[in-house]
């Protein structure tokens, strides 16, 4: 449940604020650091993905051109009946299982997504509904590519950190979008990825040690309003949006005193199986490091939740003590970093809603006509 | 207009539908979906709200070809009746599945989902639906 915050009068208020401004502007003349975080756990996550697949080879075979050199094996479809709601709410529900908290005491419900069933109207009030969280809660809908979902755990993580609540839900799910033929329909994929964030204490499965952002205006992917499908600069994609991007975050954790060698896993954002791998090469990290956390080439490009299914796939198999480094990417564009130790808790949790690889084998292989019908493709 | 496209039904009914809250008579056990000071098989005014289990029995089901109107695009599916621990049973549409995987008797688990939409402007309705069990205890 949202807790008020105090503030002792007007006066210590304004002055409060004028404190925090003057440092704000000091800290864009010398380049932002946001502040690392402490006291602040995963208590629970929960992973969901759609039952049907399409091939790949199945895209490939309708518009008439070479299945060799695809980005990914095959991807996840949502059915009819599946949107960013649906998926958000079975994923946190996942989420609430292993944390083991009532849905009252959840504080905050920030869902990202790039595809939000409603233009006005929030995602998070009906995802907190279905799932009976109290009403005297933070809630709103992120909009950031696919860095979305990330982006709601910084904002959970600080309300967490700051007492504002006890627990809250980040959520990161999409039904991605991709124009017919383009490069991205064999990518764009759905699926959703939600954490339980509160304070460190016993049953937490990792804690934070540590969170950052890079971001700078880079036009690489856009929707404009209205539109049905995104735009896309191909290969400008690449060097300028996700590999400065990630580059860039992941040195900002070396600038805190982390050597790469610190880290047991890296979780990478996947748009497609190459660049994660492409990106950890060009950082000096071994691909076995990597390769625990990639799910793109069996479920696709989930948006959102992308990064945050890679660290659902990894907190399935790590054991305690271990670290992991996650960056994610949101095409406009950022990249957020976080540093997590894994805890205990783990152990007795994971065991409490399905695995990722066991939603990955949950699956029905359905053609084009059918991917047609699903994504509501066809209009009278 | 479908009545569910309403917003004050919508909203009215939205606990029942995402959550299967139910108002329970104390006095003979009926289940009402909708909140009510008498119940309407008993006229007792003892009545508490309840929330019905996640999983159910499958007892029958259906495949629904000729669907009714705002169903229309989601052609064929599966609507069935459930019975909970308690005895209350509940038609519902089954998910994520096909007719030949489904036994009666077998375990299915409630899913929210989207039910139906109000064309391109209106609201969408979320509401239950039920599936084989995902994961079993």
């Amino acid at each position: 449940m949202l807790k008020g915050l105090h503030v002792d009068g007007h006066a210590s208020l304004s002055t409060s604020v004028d404190v925090q401004f003057n440092t704000f502007i000091g800290a864009v003349a010398t380049g932002c650091e946001l502040p690392g975080i402490s006291g602040v756990s995963i208590h629970g996550y929960g992973a969901y993905i759609p039952i049907f697949r399409i091939k790949a080879s199945e895209i490939a075979r309708v518009w008439g051109l070479s299945d060799s050199e695809l980005p990914v094996l095959e991807k996840a479809v949502n059915s009819l009946d599946e949107d960013t709601v649906t998926i958000a709410a079975e994923a946190a529900g996942y989420a609430l299982a292993r944390a083991g908290i009532d849905p009252g005491r959840i504080g905050a419900v920030y869902v990202g997504s790039e595809s939000h069933p409603y233009a006005v109207k929030p995602t998070g009030t009906i995802v907190a509904d279905v799932l009976g969280v109290n009403s005297r809660l933070l809630s709103a809908d992120l909009e950031f590519a696919c860095k979305a979902g990330t982006e709601a755990m910084q904002l959970v993580t600080g309300l967490v950190a700051s007492r504002m609540i006890d627990y809250g839900l980040a959520i990161g799910a999409d039904t991605a979008q991709g124009r017919p033929r383009d490069a991205l329909e064999y990518t764009a994929a759905a699926g959703g990825v939600a954490v339980v964030i509160g304070r460190s204490g016993d049953g937490a499965i990792a804690d934070f040690e540590f969170a950052s952002s890079y971001v700078s205006d880079t036009p690489d992917f856009w929707r404009r309003s209205h539109e049905r499908y995104p735009m896309h600069g191909s290969r400008f994609t690449g060097a300028p949006a996700y590999f400065h991007h990630i580059i860039s975050a992941v040195k900002m954790v070396q600038d805190e005193g982390y050597s790469l060698g610190d880290f047991d896993y890296f979780v990478f954002h996947q748009p497609n199986t190459k660049f994660p791998y492409a990106v950890a090469k060009m950082l000096g990290v071994p691909a076995k490091k990597v390769e625990s956390g990639v799910v793109c080439n069996v479920i696709g490009n989930t948006y959102a939740a992308s990064s945050m299914m890679g660290l659902a796939k990894v907190l399935d198999q790590a054991k305690p003590g271990e670290r992991i480094l996650m960056a994610s990417y949101g095409s406009g564009a950022g990249s957020d970093v976080f540093v997590f130790r894994v805890k205990e808790g783990v152990l007795e949790k994971r065991g409490l809603a399905p695995l990722v690889s066991e939603l990955i084998e949950r699956r029905k292989y359905i053609d084009y006509s059918l991917y047609l019908k699903a994504r509501g493709k066809i209009r009278e | 207009m479908h009545s569910i496209f309403r917003p004050p039904i919508n909203w009215r009914h939205r606990r029942f539908r995402y959550r299967l809250v139910v108002w329970r008579c104390l006095n003979c056990g009926a289940v009402h979906h909708n909140a009510t000071k008498i119940c309407r098989r008993c006229r007792s005014n003892r009545l508490a709200e309840d929330q019905l289990p996640s999983r159910a029995r499958l007892l029958t089901y259906t495949v629904v070809k000729n669907p009714p109107v705002a169903f229309e695009r989601q052609a064929p599916y599966i609507v069935g009746v459930v019975e909970f621990e308690d005895g209350t049973r509940l038609l519902t549409g089954i998910t994520d599945c096909e007719p030949e995987e489904l036994k009666p008797g077998m375990e299915l688990e409630r899913v929210v989902r989207r039910l139906t939409e109000d064309g391109e402007s209106g609201l969408i309705v979320y509401g239950y639906r039920f599936r084989p069990v995902l994961k079993k205890r």
